[in-house]
């Protein structure tokens, strides 16, 4: 059906044009990097995202392959995890015990004077070191994210564009079965998921990615829906673009603001659901660790080692809100309705009229 | 509209059908339920062994054991129950193991919405109003803060912050003279942020609000309110007038005298009825007592109206009815509170009034007073509901936040404005009721992640409720606990699918319509 | 002469905009007296609408207003916001183009208007707004003011929404009434009959009206005086008779110039040659939308038939729902015939296979209604102009580079706009980057579906004359679909008229414009506003009479 004119003169309209100046010779992407760059709090949190991933990775180093299990060391009797171990500059790793100091093993960080000693986010009763323990668990809980990331993200964008482009049958079939998905909690699910194949990173992050990936389904559904009505989308099947030309060369780079946008929010709430399984014992269990099963080892310790709760939850914090800002960042560079309002008014206007006034006395 | 909603109920009791499947197998494979008596290898063992393995089908296999569960749960349809016993709660059926449970799940979780919903949706509505000011920015960041944190994580810290520090500041409530000042200060700053407009109003609400809290803080230092707090008739009269006066600026705005005369009779009401009403409270010394005092002043309050609202009687005597109905929390409260000595009293001396563990204090589980036990309820409730609070509240701040500013962006609000509506008939008639619709439904959404808060909050507080059932059921491999728990969970989210859907079409004549 | 209602001096709008402030008008100044149309006119981004919103204050959050603005004496720049709030509505009242969105979604038709009455006049009844309110509706004469008075908006249709908004902008007898672009969003047959309520109720009223539109038809039909303005300057003020007849500043002429003028074209001759075979030919094709859960079933074309044959254009005309864009997606394939046939360049385009119509397609073009949508804003346009070529396989690398250099060369746009985005492009170079991936396969059929709907008179004319040239060089055959009568007369030979999914008439296109035959074909005609004063106006009381 036809359309009549559509209105030729609205507010949004003319701004759009003075808008267009600034950006003349940029394609999307550029201007979208662009703004992401200019959100000072989702830049600053990258970085921090970075260091963090970067300290917990180089501190105690890693284990590639191999069971992840501790094996005792045949010639020198000490424990070493199984697989390919690469070391760290950190002294201490976090599978050994070592001698409880510093009074019970308080840590021995201070900012002023600022000093790392030689716990610095202190010791457990059995003196494992509490540092080489978080950074562990840090690397596991950026893993499990990691993986929920690439595949919900996978799975509902190709469930979601399935959806939306074929529509009819296939799609209420598919969108019953996210229906399913959604209507067991999240944490239920991952629960008896857990249970039953889970205990270690890797395994965790495949599971909870197996089942996280509903909401962006629904949205990338409903952004193809939109999107195949548009008319370059006709105009590509009049130029005879076949189904998957039209799909990934059309509509999926279209799509990839509201992907990459719930992408991120995606995988902040991964780490969370991570730590949260982890910590009813469902998630990721010892010997291997992650951010939520540190905590729930020393649940009990509170009153008495508060240090032990302290450093893991405040790292699940960090790393979850900086993906957060990153997301709002991302939020902001893909809607370009975004403006910034002049400060006309306001109570700071009001103060600096009055002091130029009194000035001019 | 009735087929609306039942061709909705249909697709999601399919859809729930399906789910609890899935759940059942998936916990059916999760480990063998047996494990311990089949290693203790006794003789008894082995007895006990058999038996179980027959009660519980342990020979059909978890795909076709499924349908025999689901024989026995449609029992429930026709009021014959049956969903198996428990191994993990000794044998006993899942049924009564419910019966035990749900009641206070169900009443964290719905207060926790209902509470999370309100909040979140004030500051968030309020924070598109002042779109890019410090108040919403100062919002935006901590509702980012709250999406980040880790339940378990924020329930301990609440624990040990929340509720051991502040019992221990209620046993002795006296703020310094250096308290009082700088947490007046610091309120003064944030209402005057929140009210924001120019530098003179800001002045004018730092200051009131910095008079106002420096008096109320000082006051209850000096009486020492805080440690046996009381209403009374004078207390029930201020916060009636308070309660009446926000809902008529929201409802009709102070310029509309009828409103305000309204609000004014009913106070006066309330008050005369105070009195009365303790006979009654103390008579009828259960819910129907609460029940008969919504009816007796919603209908005292549609009288006021009705006398008060000449032209506008409808909508005037709905007000009224809305203001007596809501001064029942006041009085509930003012009946509470009454005993707060004998609560006291009665719990154990190292534990205060903000509880940490448990649904209920166990001395008082059995008393007579219906008021003590909901004193004693609120005291547990308090930090479960906060630790679930949250994350919704984050949640609901940001949506109401988007969706008001997407309503406020449409054409009908200039032409509201271009008529020479008042802001606030802009706001609260064409603005709000349009951004409501799309948050109808996410309430819907949200609520299967509360459950699974709930999971975590009751651990961490240790409430024997459904999160702990379905702990141990998952733990112990006790596939009929576990389901037990699904069922409850999902009735929970039928029955929010519906309310989101009858919302939805009271909001938006376009679906009410045919 | 009365005193004017309203008087402007030097009002200027300015919007934030990235750090700065950016003039969207400046040093306007008008006045309206009572009785009297002024018609701001002016193609986007002229700064009309703004410029009228602000004498409200009515301007977005960004936006701020300087200069005069008196109302009968009173000044309403920097008024105090309740003064405002009481001369909204009451004393000015605003129009708005798409009643849809202007009304509240959520409320009944009466209840707003009841509404604006109540907060103007607190001590009204609610008995008597209701009954203000009815015959207010009664005045705009909707058939049913009760049914009406009950109804939510999206139960009305598109005539009657603009009616009931009008009815609540006349709710307090203002004494000046904004209309900005009251009929833009409406068919012509409805345009026509709210312009005649516009007249009829301004003189029965003598409030004075702003008229914001860039339809000079329109304007011709209502304005006494007009104001023109191009990009937020005003370029020429007076009598619609100076205007029209005599305008002295070189954008209004070329404005006038350019607005395409029913029946005036230059004569075009199409001579089917004989025994040729029609490119496109429709036989009694009906198009069934099925139904989709509980939306039933819709037939949007029953019984067209058509030919078109090489080197001739075929005007499509018909207002919206009539179904002349199902006819010309499903010309190509992307909508499925439910009966008849349809053959493209000798073969059934009913029933084939996606290869079949991927074959067809490589030999037809089409060019798309909305410039915003029809171009992938992923893609630079270099990509979009050679996709069809890439994907017959017909060119590929250098040679493909060269032949989408050449196209963009045919569609006078510069080589370098290869390698940028829709987003740098306007309106009217997007619709010309359509052109040229339409023609790039060298197509026998080119389907336009209207193309210029969205595009500003003087763009459009352009984009008319190069199709135009094109067509003569490439001498493909074109369906052109429009609503707008006048533009279709501009370069079709023959014109189809529909209505209702049928096809009810079709001829040459002077037999069409001069000699209809069919009664909606008459009505059709006679409802498209003339951009001449005088003339408009005989054409108003011809067709005032022929309703007697």
């Amino acid at each position: 059906m036809a359309k009549k004119p559509v209105s030729d003169e609205t507010q949004s309209n003319r701004e759009i044009s003075i808008e267009q100046r600034e950006t003349e010779g940029l394609s999307l992407g550029t201007i979208v990097r662009r703004r992401f760059f200019r959100h000072k709090a989702a830049v600053a949190s990258l970085i921090v995202l970075f260091l963090i991933a970067l300290l917990a990775f180089t501190s105690v180093g890693v284990v590639i392959g191999g069971s992840g299990k501790l094996v005792v060391n045949q010639e020198t009797g000490r424990l070493i995890v199984d697989g390919l171990r690469i070391e760290g500059w950190w002294k201490y790793n976090w599978y050994e015990n070592y001698p409880v100091l510093n009074s019970g093993g308080t840590p021995t960080l201070s900012l002023w004077p600022f000093q790392i000693g030689e716990h610095p986010f202190g010791q457990d009763t059995l003196g494992k070191d509490i540092f080489a323990r978080v950074m562990r668990g840090i690397q596991q809980s950026l893993l499990v994210i990691a993986l929920v990331g690439t595949i919900a993200t996978l799975i509902g964008v190709i469930v979601g564009s399935v959806s939306g482009f074929f529509r009819g049958r296939l799609d209420s079939l598919l969108m019953r079965f996210t229906d399913v998905i959604i209507i067991i909690p999240t944490l239920v699910l991952g629960a008896v998921l857990g249970r039953t194949f889970g205990g270690n990173a890797v395994s965790l992050g495949i599971l909870l990615g197996l089942i996280a990936w509903t909401g962006l389904a629904r949205l990338v559904r409903a952004e193809f829906l939109s999107l195949r009505e548009r008319e370059f989308v006709d105009a590509a099947r009049v130029a005879g673009a076949s189904n998957a030309r039209i799909i990934f060369r059309h509509i999926l780079p279209n799509a990839i603001g509201v992907i990459v946008v719930n992408a991120t929010l995606l995988m902040s709430a991964a780490i969370l659901i991570e730590t949260s399984l982890s910590y009813l014992g469902f998630g990721i269990v010892a010997p291997d660790i992650s951010l939520g099963q540190i905590i729930s080892e020393y649940n009990e310790a509170f009153k008495t080692r508060p240090w032990l709760f302290w450093y893991p939850g405040l790292f699940i914090v960090l790393i979850a809100l900086a993906i957060n800002f990153v997301g709002d960042g991302l939020r902001d560079a893909f809607d370009p309705r975004q403006r910034r309002l002049p400060r006309q008014g306001g109570a700071w206007q009001d103060l600096k009229k009055l002091i130029a006034e009194r000035g001019q006395k | 509209m009735l087929g609306f909603v039942v061709r909705r109920l249909a697709a999601t009791l399919v859809v729930l059908l399906v789910a609890s499947f899935l759940v059942y197998v998936l916990t059916a494979m999760s480990g063998d339920p047996l494990a311990d008596l089949r290693s203790a290898g006794t003789r008894q063992a082995l007895v006990q062994l058999a038996s179980l393995e027959e009660r519980l089908n342990l020979d059909v296999p978890p795909v076709l054991r499924y349908f025999l569960w689901l024989g026995g749960a449609a029992g429930c349809l026709i009021g014959r129950c049956d969903l198996g016993i428990s191994i993990a709660q000794g044998e006993q059926p899942v049924i009564d193991a419910l019966g035990a449970a749900m009641g206070s799940t169900l009443q964290l979780v719905t207060l926790a919405t209902i509470l999370s919903i309100i909040v979140g949706i004030t500051i968030g509505m309020t924070t598109a109003l002042r779109q890019y000011s410090g108040y919403d920015y100062t919002v935006t960041f901590f509702a980012f803060v709250f999406y980040s944190l880790p339940i378990f994580w924020v329930a301990v810290l609440l624990k040990e912050f929340g509720a051991i520090r502040f019992n221990q500041f209620l046993d002795d409530p006296v703020l310094s003279p250096l308290a009082t000042i700088l947490i007046s200060l610091g309120l003064g700053l944030v209402v005057a942020g929140i009210v924001g407009g120019g530098l003179k109003t800001r002045v004018r609400v730092f200051g009131i609000s910095l008079l106002l809290s420096l008096a109320i803080l000082t006051l209850s230092s000096l009486t020492q309110w805080l440690k046996s707090p009381s209403l009374g008739i004078i207390g029930v009269i201020l916060l009636t007038s308070g309660l009446a006066f926000l809902i008529t600026i929201l409802n009709r705005g102070l310029d509309d005298r009828k409103a305000v005369w309204t609000a004014v009779g009913m106070v006066a009401a309330v008050a005369a009825l105070w009195y009365p009403m303790q006979f009654l409270f103390f008579f009828v010394n259960n819910p129907l007592g609460i029940l008969a005092a919504v009816v007796i002043l919603g209908v005292v309050g549609f009288v006021v109206g009705t006398f008060f609202g000449g032209d506008d009687k409808k909508e005037i005597s709905r007000l009224g009815a809305i203001i007596g109905a809501a001064s029942v929390l006041v009085l509930v409260l003012d009946q509470m509170l009454m005993r707060f000595e004998e609560y006291k009293a009665a719990i154990s001396l190292k534990a205060g009034f903000i509880s940490t563990i448990g649904a209920v204090t166990p001395a008082l589980a059995r008393s007579d007073d219906m008021w003590l036990r909901m004193l004693d309820s609120f005291g547990h409730l308090i930090l479960p509901t906060i630790a679930l609070m949250i994350v919704s509240v984050a949640g609901y701040t940001r949506y109401s936040r988007a969706s008001l500013l997407e309503v406020l962006n449409q054409d009908y609000i200039r032409t509201a404005r271009a008529k020479g509506l008042p802001e606030r008939t802009v706001i609260m008639r064409h603005a709000f009721r349009n951004a409501m619709i799309p948050i109808a439904t996410i309430i819907t959404f949200d609520i299967a992640g509360l459950i699974g808060g709930a999971i975590i909050t009751e651990r961490v507080f240790a409430w024997q409720g459904m999160g702990a059932l379905f702990n141990k059921g998952l733990q112990a491999v006790d596939v009929n606990l576990v389901m037990g728990f699904f069922i409850v969970t999902g009735a929970i989210a039928v029955i929010f699918n519906i309310v989101a859907d009858v919302l939805y079409s009271a909001l938006d004549p376009r679906i009410r319509v045919n | 002469m009365n005193a004017p209602i309203i008087e402007t001096k030097n009002l200027g709008v300015e919007f934030w905009v990235d750090g700065q402030w950016v003039m969207a008008a400046t040093d306007i100044n008008f006045s309206v007296s009572p009785g009297e149309v002024l018609a701001v006119v002016g193609e986007s981004g002229s700064g009309k609408s703004t410029s009228a919103m602000s004498l409200l204050g009515l301007l977005p959050v960004n936006g701020r207003a300087s200069g005069s603005v008196k109302l009968a004496g009173e000044e309403l720049i920097g008024a105090e916001k309740k003064r405002l709030r009481q001369i909204r509505g009451e004393e000015i009242a605003v129009i708005f183009q798409e009643p849809m969105t202007a009304l509240n979604p959520v409320y009944t038709i009466g209840f707003q208007i009841s509404e604006a009455l109540k907060v103007h006049y607190p001590k009204m009844t609610k008995a008597e707004a209701k009954e203000r309110a009815l015959s207010l509706l009664a005045m705009v004469e909707l058939p049913d003011p009760e049914k009406a008075f009950n109804s939510y908006p999206h139960q009305l249709s598109g005539g009657q929404r603009q009616r009931a908004m009008i009815a609540q902008s006349l709710s307090c007898d203002p004494k000046l009434l904004i209309a900005d672009e009251p009929t833009t969003a409406l068919d012509v047959t409805v345009q026509a009959e709210i312009l005649d309520l516009l007249r009829n109720l301004n003189q029965k009223l003598q409030s004075g009206v702003i008229l914001i539109t860039h339809d000079m038809g329109v304007v011709a039909d209502l304005a006494d005086r007009i104001l023109v303005m191009k990009d937020g300057h005003s370029v020429e003020q007076g009598t619609a008779d100076q205007i029209f007849n005599r305008p002295q500043h070189p954008y209004t002429q070329t404005l006038l110039a350019s607005v395409p003028k029913l029946g005036r074209s230059a004569r075009r001759f199409f001579e089917i040659p004989k025994d040729a075979k029609p490119v496109l030919s429709m036989e009694n094709v009906s198009i069934v939308y099925p139904k989709r859960g509980k939306v039933a079933a819709f037939t949007a074309a029953k019984n067209v038939s058509f030919e078109i044959y090489q080197g001739e254009i075929l005007g499509l005309v018909g207002e919206s729902g009539s179904g002349k864009t199902t006819v010309g997606r499903a010309a190509i394939g992307l909508l499925p015939v439910s009966e008849g046939s349809i053959k493209l360049i000798g073969e059934e385009i009913a029933g084939a296979t996606q290869k079949q119509l991927r074959g067809l397609r490589q030999r037809t073009g089409v060019v798309f209604q909305d410039p915003g949508s029809s171009l992938n804003p992923r893609l630079p346009i270099g990509e979009s102009i050679g996709e069809p070529l890439l994907l017959a396989k017909k060119a590929e690398g250098e040679k493909l580079n060269q032949i989408v250099e050449d196209l963009l060369d045919s569609v006078e746009l510069p080589r370098n706009y290869r390698n940028r985005y829709p987003h740098e492009l306007s309106g009217g170079q997007r619709q010309r980057v359509g052109i040229a991936r339409a023609i790039s396969l060298n197509p026998d059929l080119l389907i336009a579906d209207e193309p210029t709907s969205a595009l500003d008179v003087s763009v459009q004319a352009r984009f008319l004359d190069l199709l135009l040239d094109l067509q003569d060089k490439l001498k493909f055959a074109c369906l052109f679909i429009s609503h707008d009568l006048a533009v279709v007369d501009t370069l079709a030979h023959r014109i189809a008229v529909m209505q209702h999914g049928e096809l009810v008439e079709i001829g040459d296109r002077d037999q069409i414009l001069n000699n209809p035959q069919n009664e909606y074909t008459r009505k059709l005609i006679s409802a498209v506003p003339v951009p001449d004063p005088q003339e408009q106006r005989q054409r108003r009381e011809a067709r005032a009479k022929s309703k007697l």
